[in-house]
């Protein structure tokens, strides 16, 4: 196996389920010890994504490689190396969530039982409930633990805490951290923003298929605007007119708008002109991001909306 | 004195509004249960009047003379007979009703007790498990509301279906008054058992466990008559100890007693109040019984792909194996019986029987007969391993380095040996069965009946071939043709020598291929293709599995 190898590499990759374009294009690249954050609304192919890289699904087209490996035909091999999270995890009923975890940790061959033991503590299951007694949170601990005691070099999480309660999210963003520090790397899918920000070194963002958005966080943050909420001597109404300056509203001598990253200078030089008495400056929100790629085109995310349950 | 310390009696003692208040939301509730159910209530009821229509009409049909009626009659009499269907209650003197009434009324009732039952629990105990009872009770509606409703959604439908019944025995010329009793034992048999349940719902957290207790407990009613029954004609003193035995010596067309229905009607009433009552000592989604911990680490031998295969599949298979070695039993008990009548059955009887002797050409002929259920449990298994994928769980779990060949060869495994096991069960049933009950060489018929039930496998391994190949290469079709071929063979089965089809169409029917051991020789040469058939199609779908994905919507 191919250590150099980026963990996983997408180019092209194109999936159709009847007159459903799942994956379009799709190119992807996650370098190893990498937290790479992968954002986008339901239905826009998080998680066709997920059953190609575990080789459930054979794109019509596209390159795709993990470790330098096709995952379709050696699925096997690739899966001894990463763990998988469902994004709706349905466990066997008549299992206990305890003989979930440990039948998952023996088919992947030896494991740490301290580990184990450790992570069903921190996330607070109760690992003798049958898992038909469970919550949607709790199955998502139990396939969480599962693949986190794991020894495996690669997670791919699908919405892993879409369940969850903000104390576990909590644990969460810990356990994440420290399979980073590990060296591991992760392939995080959700649409909670601030989860992704939070943990990822590099983010992409997927809309219908397509990744529109990759890079780290400020590289995307230079790709947009920098909100200013602003007191100023003199009426800020001058800035309106610039073309850099969005979304204007003054009221008084209180001015709030947007300016596009790379003005922000120019914007400040303006400002100070005006006699500033106080200023607050907002870095972008994931908010925003998504927004540039979905707000200004509200009739095309209708569209994969309405195929979003085909294709999820 | 602050709200918080409301004292024990000032907590208890209801407002005048209370009483009412516990109901409300009843009406509401009843209508949206009935959208809910329209088509499975609906389904049940006609379920259950056409089984009425069935038996009371089917009668008349099988037996055509006064002559095949009293050799009939003679088969309900008898104690294995009294132990499969009741109490036998006017055997001496048989008439279509009664015979209807002895042989087959206990099948009624214990449908409608299902019914009641699943009904029941479904509304109750499994709409709190999954939550949605906490979003209905979140609105105006009382603590009572959606118990009172239930029940009156089950009794209403029990009246439409003992209605039916009632109809069903006077479209046959039966006696009114007698077949107004069967229809009103229905009821009350009904009734009990929904009272049974609305007090399970309150024992156990989760509505299989409150429906295996409520279950149980019918089965116990079934076994507890048997004994009874067994032991004289018209019931014992154990036949009084359970609930359908109350409903059977009610003895319609013979004696028309109706005050043993007080005693399923009294104890249903009093297990309905217990309901209400213990419905008030819990909290909602909490259960009196204490639910049953498993294991907090799971045993080495899960660990593997065929350990989780044989517990995802190990529940199915049980089931079908407790309820065909029961069936086994029961079809070689009644060797002595057959023996006995064997010269006065009706000729529409001997045709479908094959061979000279026709103990054995009974249970040659059972044995075919309880292969096509073993293929059904086959099938039923494979559509488990359809509902793995689309739910998700194959692929969860083929995200550890399973393979796919790996995941789907060894469920097949554990399928296959299961239903080798079975075969096997069935032969032991038919065999121990026979054995017990025959007056003479009883022993040596025993291995003949055992190798008898095994020698089936091949056709099961053929249908588990066929169901295979599609669910590698067309898993859409898979389970759906494997009812067809089902369903196709238990018709050729059961009436192929009366249908008079012509030979290209019973060629198609993979049970009729092997020989009536032990009346025939065993022929290899259909032991062979069929099990050729059963292997290539397992290769087949191995090979299919392999190569398309998994769960594509």
């Amino acid at each position: 196996m191919n250590e150099n190898a980026p963990v996983i590499y997408a180019e092209n990759l194109i999936k159709e389920f009847g007159p459903v374009r799942a994956l379009d294009n799709l190119n992807l690249n996650i370098a190893s010890g990498e937290v790479h954050g992968f954002l986008g609304p339901n239905g826009a192919g998080k998680s066709t994504t997920m059953r190609v890289l575990l080789g459930l699904l054979r794109p019509d087209s596209g390159t795709v490689q993990m470790f330098g490996r096709d995952p379709w035909r050696d699925a096997v091999t690739l899966h001894e190396r990463l763990a998988y999270v469902p994004g709706d995890v349905e466990l066997w009923p008549n299992l206990t969530g305890g003989e979930v975890i440990d039948m998952f940790l023996r088919l992947r061959g030896s494991y740490n039982k301290a580990r184990r033991d450790e992570l069903i503590e921190r996330f607070d299951l109760d690992p003798r409930k049958k898992t038909r007694t469970y919550s949607k949170g709790n199955r998502q601990k139990v396939a969480l633990i599962s693949a986190l005691a794991a020894d495996v070099d690669l997670l791919l999480l699908d919405e892993p805490t879409a369940g969850l309660d903000p104390l576990m999210e909590a644990v969460f963003q810990e356990v994440i951290h420290q399979a980073k520090s590990e060296g591991r790397s992760v392939l995080l899918s959700s649409h909670i923003l601030a989860q992704v920000e939070a943990l990822s070194d590099r983010i992409s963002i997927i809309r219908a298929g397509h990744i529109v958005e990759s890079g780290t966080l400020s590289e995307l943050r230079h790709m947009t605007r920098t909100t200013i909420e602003v007191e100023t001597e003199r009426s800020a109404q001058p800035l309106a007119g610039c073309s850099f300056v969005h979304d204007f509203h003054t009221e008084a001598e209180r001015s709030v708008f947007e300016v596009d990253g790379d003005h922000v200078g120019e914007a400040m030089n303006l400002l100070t002109d005006l006699g500033i008495r106080s200023i607050v400056a907002h870095p972008p929100t994931l908010e925003q991001l998504l927004m540039r790629h979905y707000g200004e085109d509200l009739s095309q995310r209708g569209v994969s909306n309405g195929t979003a349950k085909k294709v999820s | 004195m602050s709200v918080s310390t409301i004292s024990p009696e000032a907590r208890q003692a209801p407002s005048p509004a209370a009483g009412q208040a516990t109901f409300a939301g009843t009406g509401i509730l009843l209508r949206f249960m009935l959208r809910r159910d329209r088509m499975r209530t609906t389904t049940w009821i006609l379920g259950i009047a056409l089984a009425g229509f069935y038996f009371a009409h089917a009668v008349s049909v099988v037996a055509e003379t006064e002559e095949d009626l009293v050799s009939l009659a003679s088969m309900y009499a008898d104690p294995v007979g009294r132990m499969m269907v009741g109490p036998g209650f006017g055997m001496d003197a048989p008439t279509y009703e009664r015979f209807y009434a002895s042989g087959y009324s206990l099948f009624i009732y214990i449908l409608i007790a299902l019914f009641s039952v699943f009904t029941v629990i479904r509304h109750t105990r499994a709409e709190e498990q999954t939550d949605r009872a906490e979003l209905v009770r979140a609105n105006v509606v009382g603590r009572h509301a959606t118990l009172t409703a239930t029940l009156i959604l089950t009794l209403g439908a029990n009246m439409l279906a003992a209605g039916l019944i009632l109809l069903a025995g006077v479209s046959a010329d039966y006696d009114a008054a007698g077949s107004a009793l069967v229809a009103a034992s229905g009821l009350a048999v009904g009734l009990f058992f929904a009272g049974a349940a609305a007090v399970t719902a309150q024992l156990s957290e989760s509505s299989r466990g409150a429906s295996a207790l409520a279950g149980g407990l019918l089965a116990v009613a079934y076994l507890v008559r048997m004994g009874g029954d067994a032991a004289e004609v018209g019931g014992s003193g154990l036949s009084w100890a359970s609930p359908l035995g109350w409903s059977q010596q009610t003895a319609p067309f013979v004696h028309d007693r109706w005050w043993p229905l007080l005693l399923l009607i009294g104890s249903g009433a009093l297990f309905i109040a217990a309901g209400y009552w213990l419905s008030t000592k819990r909290d909602v989604g909490a259960s009196l019984l204490p639910s049953r911990l498993g294991r907090a680490e799971a045993k080495p031998s899960l660990g593997t792909p065929v350990g989780l295969a044989f517990r995802t599949l190990k529940g199915g298979l049980r089931g079908w194996g407790i309820a065909l070695l029961l069936t086994g039993l029961m079809f070689g008990s009644y060797a002595q019986t057959i023996l006995d009548a064997a010269d006065s059955l009706p000729a529409e009887v001997s045709e479908i029987f094959a061979g000279e002797d026709m103990m054995l050409g009974y249970l040659a002929y059972m044995a075919v007969f309880m292969a096509v259920f073993i293929a059904a449990a086959g099938v039923s298994g494979i559509s488990q391993l359809r509902g793995e994928e689309s739910r998700g769980r194959a692929e969860y779990g083929m995200s550890a380095p399973v393979g796919r060949i790996r995941w789907l060869g060894s469920h097949l495994l554990v399928l296959v040996v299961g239903l080798v096991l079975m075969l096997c069960l069935v032969g032991l049933g038919m065999g121990v069965g026979a054995a017990a009950t025959l007056e003479q060489d009883g022993s040596q018929y025993f291995g003949q009946l055992f190798l008898a039930g095994a020698l089936q496998a091949p056709a099961v391994l053929a249908v588990i071939g066929i169901v295979t190949a599609l669910f590698g290469w067309l898993p859409r079709a898979a389970t759906a043709v494997g009812w067809v071929i089902i369903g196709f063979g238990g018709v050729l089965t059961s009436f192929g020598g009366l249908l008079e089809l012509p030979e290209a169409v019973t060629e198609l029917n993979l049970f009729g291929h092997l020989a009536d051991y032990p009346v025939q020789d065993i022929d290899w040469v259909p032991v062979l293709w069929l099990s050729g058939i059963g292997v290539a199609g397992i290769l087949l779908g191995l090979l299919g599995w392999s190569r398309r994905e998994v769960n594509r919507v």
